[in-house]
């Protein structure tokens, strides 16, 4: 708590002195309430703006970033208070409309890759405090990212507003007064500004969230966002509300470390949350309609045992063809030396335990072969190196084949064609939390391929009548 | 035919120091080729080969000499690659792959002093450097900032930018020697070339211990990464040529680097500057054995100074119980030591002395020495138990001056690949033994701090080697006296650059890869400079 | 015979079980005639007591036990025999490991290497010298098990980075 209040505090004096230094004594916003930004500010934390509206290595919220889809970049526009370049002219209206209607200033269409179905729900007083910080908390930069161009028919902005009228509920939060305040502003948070189920709940054919699975789990991009309802098997039951605590504020529990897009949303976002309102989120998430995978046939986190097959590698030499080494050697050569002789993790755990590992729980191995591949990299000083560069594909199949007998859920399986298709798909750096919401834009993108198709057959069918 | 190499710079040996320069080269804009006489080998195998070892204790062991270019292996049986010629042996080690020696050192990055650098003026010893500190003190930077270097400030080497890192978490047994020698040492943390956060998308220490003879997780730098971040930038790096000679044209320019392949078929690589990074033995052998009518005493030699004034660290040590429970092996190797001897007005009499701690497990070498003296039964568990918590080592590492009569010289042998092996002719002298025979007051001063008993003082007149060669192609001003000059540039090729730590005029009391390191990088920045001026005339092209 | 109960009671079993924390595995009071009566015919059983009462432990594991015998037969296919004979000299004169390779020594034993090469293969995991020298264990070797509860062998984290700046427990 403390530490996230008193840097949250630091960085709005950075911020208010930013904006005095910007504005001069002429700005009109410059009274506005210290208290009010500061609200704002930790409810863009909460909201993860910045994931998406700041490239690598470039200015907060000056956009920028793309959001490759298979049809061509979203880019991420500036979000600062610039006047030529952001959303300086906003006012509050536009402001609100934008993010919980995804309607610019101009009237057009945003894409759904802004999670404004998620923020639909914030609080006008939410809403108001974000336009305030945005406005007063966040510095100017005058810098303007390419417009987002794709092809046609996809250009066609209006055609969201079908999509629209299927998947976004304009109304804001409503408190359900069955349970009490610590459940109500969980369920604020983890629907609204955290936007939790944008990755975690299952898309339907229109890539719409699922309102009947929420939370069960979803693909984004290469990794996999798994089910987090309130199964105790497949989903968070066996957690205690500490251990959510802990693993959202610190980004690991003995049980789970988050990797890929996870620990990105831990490092911009959850982290710099206040203990209260993850508790808050904890005691939500443990309430969400439980949602089960037959193949769980207990917690995702009680697999395995310590084991080890030294004996059969001891004193024997590598294979010539390293495509033919075993899962022993792989296990030693690349995993051991942190992961210990028998997967158990260090003294003190703070090298995890393979065993009673959410990693090698799940029937779907992505994310274990993501974090083969690519490494493990959370702020502000966890770092698994990864061995796409040292590994094949047969080799990450065979090494993840063995962690998943020995220490995980036999039942599941690593092959080398999923190994490389998610290498081809994956960055050789961390996945981005943007990545999350491709699967969105994508979806966006179907329809409007599916609308283009309807008025074109309606078309042909016109010219048909007409001849 | 299509084996047609041709490259602005070719950098013999793909070693820390060959690799970095080669990286700057070609980061700024060179082509580049380097040529390496070993192989490539992984990090992951170079770890299931310690592991599967019978000889743990033996550093090498994980890197076998490969027969198409050897190098010095002793155990189980030496393979006599540089055959003995003088009064004291000089067992050197290096590893002849990819990345060279650099991957089972310990990773200590100290700078000089700066009285290292002027010697003969204060103490009336050795030679003093073609340069002073302040000269090289960016390049240290420069070569920290690239290896990750973690450090305290209390070491007595200024700087002008702070460490990269802090220093790595101090080991309780390192803890319990700082506090309890306190009163009359101060013990300091090293400075390492060993993260202690995240660096460069390496993790942190983790602790594992076997900095030597590998690090299994990155977490310390090495040669390895130097290679692959040269290759990164452009360079292209050729294994398993094994260069045997260098070839010069009628000005006494060097026109062609000629190597073996493991097929001893012969390869030609031209170029338009040539590099010389090869090691502190392999270096000087190759200008030796590079003959002409026009340079019959070899290439660089016409001082007769290539392959002299040889020398290394050597090393006694003390081993000790102390009264309480250390438990050496818990974090890195090679954390701390004593810095009071490394400089003063005792240099005109006696070597100076780094007093290093160890922090390297005892239980290996514990077990062999219980089971040698027939400790069996339930007393070999309780007794190992008992030296693996108690027992510490203290060792000096002391100063060699450079003496011409310690050299490195063509043997009449020849090794694998028919080439005349080196041959070393090295001593210990006075100044270096009065220098060990002043620390044994230290050792036991320190034992007893310690609560020492059963004190074991190495044999007396034996010295280990600490692998730091140096000396052999020495830079300085007076040609009639060094292969080269404060650049690195061989005073008789105006397109011959020496690297690597044989260009080093004195051995100082520092593990010499971040002074051969740096001293590349001041090299590079010096060629880059002169050629940036002329790029026609010089031919530096974008690759 | 004085000598075995030295080693039988020791003198002050709480305070060393303090100092060095043994495991429970870890036979602090064997008594080597007790094990040496337990043998049957077969040569691998015969090598396990023999490797109870020269390493110390009680409870080896049998299929290290196994493949360390198969290594040290091949190495010296006279081993099995060997081993025997060494055996049956324990038993007979009742000899205190600590006092075996003295004796051995003294008596200019063809045997004398005998006890060397099974405690090194058990604690070292190494069978064999010089370049005949093979790996068999190494995580496993007892002079890991040993210490297991505080130190990792080398090239395994001891943890996290910094958790080795404790007092070891």
């Amino acid at each position: 708590m403390s530490r996230a209040v008193s840097g949250l505090f630091g960085r709005i004096a950075v911020a208010l002195a930013l904006a005095a230094t910007a504005y001069g004594v002429t700005s009109p916003v410059l009274a506005a309430d210290a208290e009010l930004i500061a609200r704002g500010e930790y409810i863009a934390t909460a909201s993860d703006c910045i994931a998406c509206h700041t490239a690598p290595g470039g200015a907060a919220m000056a956009g920028g970033l793309a959001l490759s889809t298979p049809i061509g970049a979203i880019m991420a526009t500036n979000i600062t208070p610039s006047k030529q370049n952001g959303i300086g002219n906003y006012t509050l209206k536009q402001f609100d409309a934008a993010v919980r209607k995804g309607v610019r200033a101009d009237g057009k269409l945003l894409y759904p890759a802004m999670p404004y179905t998620a923020y639909a729900l914030l609080s006008d007083d939410d809403v108001a405090a974000l336009y305030a910080y945005f406005m007063n908390g966040v510095a100017p930069v005058e810098t303007r990212p390419p417009e987002t161009k794709l092809p046609f028919p996809f250009d066609i902005r209006l055609s969201m507003a079908g999509w629209n009228l299927l998947f976004l509920d304009k109304r804001p939060f409503d408190p359900d007064p069955a349970h009490d305040t610590d459940w109500n502003r969980g369920a604020y948070l983890v629907r609204g500004p955290a936007h939790c189920g944008t990755c975690h709940t299952p898309r339907n054919l229109f890539m719409g969230e699922q309102a009947s699975s929420q939370m069960a789990g979803g693909d984004v991009g290469p990794w996999y966002a798994p089910n987090i309802t309130s199964d105790p098997n497949s989903g968070i039951g066996g957690w205690s509300v500490e251990e959510l605590v802990a693993y959202m504020r610190d980004g690991h529990v003995a049980k789970s470390q988050a990797a890929g897009p996870m620990a990105e949303a831990i490092d911009n976002s959850l982290r710099f949350m206040t203990e209260p309102d993850l508790k808050a989120m904890a005691v939500y998430l443990k309430t969400v309609p439980p949602v089960r995978d037959p193949a769980d046939t207990q917690p995702v986190f009680a697999w395995g045992r310590p084991s080890d097959d030294l004996a059969s590698i001891r004193g024997a030499a590598w294979p010539q063809d390293r495509d033919q080494m075993n899962g022993p050697q792989l296990y030693d050569a690349y995993c051991a030396s942190c992961h210990q002789v028998q997967g158990q993790g260090s003294f003190e755990g703070g090298l995890p335990s393979l065993v009673h590992n959410t990693a090698l729980g799940r029937q779907n191995t992505n994310n274990l072969v993501m974090v083969i591949l690519n490494g493990l990299h959370r702020q502000p000083d966890v770092l698994m190196p990864g061995f796409a560069r040292e590994l094949s594909d047969t080799q990450v199949a065979t090494l993840g084949s063995y962690l998943i007998q020995n220490f995980g859920n036999p039942a599941a399986k690593v092959t080398a064609a999923q190994v490389a298709t998610l290498r081809a798909g994956g960055s050789t750096s961390t996945w981005p939390v943007w990545a999350a919401r491709v699967g969105l834009a994508v979806a966006v993108l179907v329809l409007i391929g599916l609308i283009a198709l309807l008025l074109r057959w309606r078309g042909n069918r016109r010219l048909a009548t007409q001849h | 035919m299509a084996d047609r190499l041709s490259a602005d710079f070719v950098v013999v040996g793909s070693g820390i120091i060959g690799s970095l320069a080669a990286r700057k080269l070609a980061l700024a804009g060179a082509s580049v080729i380097i040529l390496e006489a070993g192989p490539r080998v992984t990090l992951a195998e170079l770890v299931a080969r310690f592991r599967n070892s019978p000889r743990r204790s033996d550093w090498m062991s994980p890197y076998p000499s490969v027969p198409w270019a050897p190098h010095p292996i002793y155990q189980p049986e030496p393979n006599n690659h540089i055959v003995q010629a003088g009064a004291y042996p000089y067992a050197a080690e290096y590893i002849r792959q990819v990345g060279g020696t650099s991957w089972h050192w310990a990773a200590h990055a100290w700078r000089n002093l700066p009285n290292d650098f002027r010697i003969k003026s204060l103490y009336g010893v050795g030679v003093d450097w073609p340069f002073g500190y302040d000269d090289l003190e960016p390049f240290y930077q420069e070569a920290e900032e690239i290896m990750g270097v973690s450090g305290a400030d209390n070491t007595g080497s200024p700087r002008q930018k702070p460490f990269p890192m802090e220093p790595v978490a101090e080991p309780y047994a390192m803890r319990r020697l700082r506090e309890r020698l306190a009163p009359e040492y101060e013990v300091v943390s090293n400075t390492t070339a060993r993260n202690s956060r995240p660096y460069d998308g390496r993790p942190a220490c983790c602790g594992n211990n076997s900095c030597q003879p590998i690090c299994p997780i990155n977490a310390q730098y090495h040669g390895g990464l130097s290679a692959d971040a040269a290759e990164a930038a452009g360079a292209r790096l050729i294994a398993n040529a094994n260069v045997y000679k260098l070839e010069h044209d009628e000005k006494g320019n060097i026109t062609a680097a000629l190597y073996y392949d493991p097929d001893r078929a012969s390869h030609r690589v031209t170029g338009k500057t040539f590099v010389v990074a090869a090691n502190g033995i392999e270096s000087p052998r190759l200008l030796l054995l590079s003959t002409s009518d026009k340079f019959p005493n070899g290439l660089a030699n016409s001082s007769d100074m290539v392959g002299r004034n040889l020398m290394d660290h050597p090393s006694t040590s003390l081993t000790f119980d102390a009264d309480e429970d250390v438990w050496l092996g818990r974090g890195p190797q090679s954390p701390s030591s004593i810095n009071v001897m490394r400089d003063g007005p005792f240099r005109s009499e006696h070597a100076p002395y780094r007093l290093d701690f160890t922090n390297i497990s005892r239980v290996d070498g514990a077990t062999r020495a219980l089971i040698a003296a027939g400790v069996y039964g339930s007393e070999l568990g309780k007794r190992l138990r008992y030296s693996a918590a108690r027992e510490m080592n203290v060792k000096n590492v002391l100063e060699v001056l450079p003496d011409p009569e310690r050299r490195i010289t063509l043997s009449s042998e020849k090794d694998e690949m028919g080439i005349p092996k080196p041959e070393a002719r090295y001593s210990i002298d006075d100044y270096t033994r009065k220098g060990h025979e002043r620390s044994q007051q230290d050792f036991q001063r320190i034992a007893n701090l310690m609560g020492g008993s059963n004190l074991r003082f190495s044999k007396e007149g034996e010295f280990a080697n600490n692998q730091h060669i140096c000396g052999t192609l020495s830079m300085g001003n007076d040609p009639r006296t060094s292969v080269c000059d404060q650049w690195g540039r061989a005073h008789d090729h105006e397109n011959l650059f020496l690297a690597g730590t044989a260009v080093l005029p004195t051995s100082s009391t520092c593990n010499s890869t971040e002074n051969g390191l740096a001293v590349a990088l001041r090299s590079v920045a010096h060629v880059l400079e002169q050629q940036g001026a002329s790029t026609s005339a010089t031919g530096i092209s974008k690759s | 015979m004085e000598k075995f109960v030295d080693l039988a009671g020791s003198p002050n079993p709480t305070r060393r079980l303090l100092l060095f924390g043994l495991a429970s595995a870890y036979t602090a009071s064997l008594i080597p005639w007790a094990l040496a009566q337990e043998v049957t015919e077969s040569d691998q059983s015969a090598f396990q007591t023999l490797s109870s009462i020269l390493t110390g432990w009680r409870s080896l594991d049998a299929a290290q036990g196994k493949r360390l015998y198969a290594a040290l037969v091949a190495d010296d296919p006279g081993f099995p025999a060997a081993a025997k004979a060494l055996l049956a000299m324990i038993e007979q004169r009742k000899t205190d490991p600590m006092q075996l390779q003295e004796v051995l020594d003294e008596e200019k034993s063809p045997l004398a290497l005998v006890p060397w090469r099974i405690v090194t293969a058990w604690y070292m995991g190494i069978v064999g010298d010089g370049s005949k020298a093979r790996c068999l264990a190494f995580e496993t070797a007892l002079n890991a098990e040993v210490v297991a509860d505080v130190l990792k062998p080398p090239t395994y984290a001891y943890g996290a980075y910094g958790s080795w700046t404790s007092k070891p427990r």
